[in-house]
């Protein structure tokens, strides 16, 4: 009989010849020493590739954010946008005052522009006669609409998985003792944390490792950051960035009264401007927060909790999301509230 | 218990793992092995239901791998911040990651056939349902599996012994 050649030999160390061929094979392998090497050989190739592919399976989970990262445009795509909005508008408003009545002496047209984000146009007409001031362009680009936030995948989960995600604080408290990197106290700290569900308990424990940051995906309008709060599992933290004036146009008429009246004309805009985002504030802030603002509004969907909350420091609505049960995030909250208030305090 | 629950129960937790390895993220697997199940509700009957099973999901990853670059693209990005960030983890979270790392860049070496072959079997197909789920001859099967088998193992060999080097140079 020939060598068995590599292809038989696995064939036959897998089952998958018939019973005449591996009774033929197992006979040659006896006589053939060459054979038996090259059996043993294969022997080898099979566990070790085995044991190097069960190395795969500590695979991380949401290496990918749940949102598809939104589509990146040259920032000089918006600019140029930005400036044909501009000159559309103010063409516009010159068009309208020019035709429609005397009184109207002059038009200011402003944009706010940020360098990344997109162009919120925004036109003032001041009437001379009322000393008003109104807003003809769409009111919601007076203020950066947050970007849409990381929507959750909906996953039809397996019945083990379901089970990790519907103990809730049992599962918390598990998860932060399995975790290596958590010391035995701040895990039992966290575990009573779980029981009483309050922050003192927290507050009581050791400090916790820092968060790890993983990534800070680029989103419009939004500041986006991943931590790793044990191996594999992240949060995502979301806080809408305000957007910023960085420059303005006067076109058309306005330029004589511009000139006339320099000063009155910056100092009514810069009045305005603060009012504006102080009444945007006031609208984008839910109820809940504006009464309370160390309340948190808690949601569950599919396995991810988002809690959302407004931060004193910057005004901002936060908001955390993450498969895990809800005071499991809360603790990862104050964890992160901490380290932004030593940031804040390194970097006033 | 319906038809696809039970295909679900009997073969998630295989087929999750399958595309864990071969994907390397376990959320982008189970979203995968979801719409297999979900494809699977759709057909009447289905008559090795393993080897459908893992052909369809085998499809479905290269599909998206197509469609998907931008995804891919925002990977290596977030990878790239991650080397970075100077962190230093426990020898042993290091060592493991360090062996994933090299079991993924040697599976990655295989040509998709050898790798989708090797990680069918993993999951316990035999030869028939491997060849019906790549649409080989179930008598290529072993010749793959060999090859597979071999170059899987020489390449984490090679990664080895470049990474034992590298350590000894830094240490002398």
């Amino acid at each position: 009989m020939q060598h068995l050649d590599e292809g038989t030999i696995h064939s036959w160390l897998d089952g998958a010849l018939s019973a005449d061929e591996a009774a033929r094979v197992e006979a040659h392998v006896k006589e053939c020493r060459q054979c038996a090497a090259a059996v043993a050989e294969a022997r080898g190739f099979i566990a070790a590739s085995s044991r190097i592919l069960t190395a795969l399976d500590n695979a991380p989970r949401g290496v990918i954010p749940a949102a598809a990262p939104a589509k990146r445009v040259d920032p000089m795509v918006w600019r140029i946008a930005a400036t044909v909005m501009v000159v559309a508008a103010g063409t516009l408003v010159v068009f309208r005052n020019g035709v429609g009545t005397a009184k109207r002496d002059q038009a200011t047209v402003q944009t706010a522009a940020t360098a990344s984000g997109p162009i919120a146009p925004e036109t003032l007409m001041r009437d001379e006669g009322t000393g008003t001031t109104s807003a003809p362009a769409t009111p919601g680009t007076t203020q950066a609409k947050p970007a849409p936030t990381a929507t959750t995948r909906v996953l039809l989960r397996a019945p083990a998985m379901e089970k990790r995600g519907a103990v809730g604080e049992v599962a918390a408290s598990d998860q932060v003792t399995r975790s290596r990197n958590v010391p035995p106290a701040a895990a039992s700290a966290a575990q009573t944390f779980a029981q009483t569900g309050g922050a003192a308990a927290m507050d009581a424990s050791e400090q916790p490792q820092a968060l790890k940051v993983v990534g800070t995906p680029r989103t419009l309008g939004a500041k986006v950051t991943l931590y790793e709060v044990a191996p594999g599992d992240t949060v995502t933290l979301t806080e809408p960035t305000p957007l910023q004036l960085q420059s303005a146009v006067v076109t058309g008429v306005a330029t004589g009264v511009a000139e006339q009246s320099p000063t009155r004309q910056a100092g009514k805009a810069a009045a305005a401007a603060p009012m504006r985002r102080a009444d945007a504030a006031a609208v984008s802030a839910p109820p809940v927060a504006s009464a309370n603002a160390e309340a948190s509004r808690v949601e569950s969907a599919n396995g991810v909790t988002t809690i959302t909350w407004l931060d004193p420091g910057t005004g901002n609505m936060l908001r955390l999301s993450g498969r895990m049960p809800a005071a499991r995030l809360q603790e990862i909250r104050l964890r992160i509230e901490r380290e932004r208030a030593a940031a804040a305090k390194k970097n006033p | 218990m319906t038809d696809v629950e039970r295909l679900f129960r009997t073969y998630n937790a295989a087929l999750v793992r399958y595309l864990t390895r071969r994907l390397g993220d376990r959320d982008w697997a189970e979203e995968v092995a979801q719409e297999t199940f979900v494809r699977a509700l759709r057909q009447t009957s289905i008559e090795n239901e393993r080897a459908w099973l893992f052909a369809v999901a085998t499809n479905l990853v290269r599909d998206e791998a197509r469609k998907d670059m931008r995804r891919r693209k925002h990977l290596a990005i977030l990878a790239e911040q991650e080397r970075d960030e100077v962190v230093e983890p426990e020898e042993t979270t290091l060592e493991r990651a360090q062996e994933a790392a090299m079991a993924r860049k040697a599976v990655d070496a295989l040509a998709e056939r050898d790798r989708l072959a090797l990680l069918m079997r993993e999951e316990g197909l035999d030869y028939n349902e491997i060849a019906e789920a790549l649409q080989l001859s179930s008598g290529s099967v072993g010749t793959t599996l060999s090859r597979a088998r071999r170059r899987l193992v020489e390449s984490y060999e090679t990664l080895q012994k470049s990474r034992e080097e590298r350590e000894k140079n830094a240490a002398s």
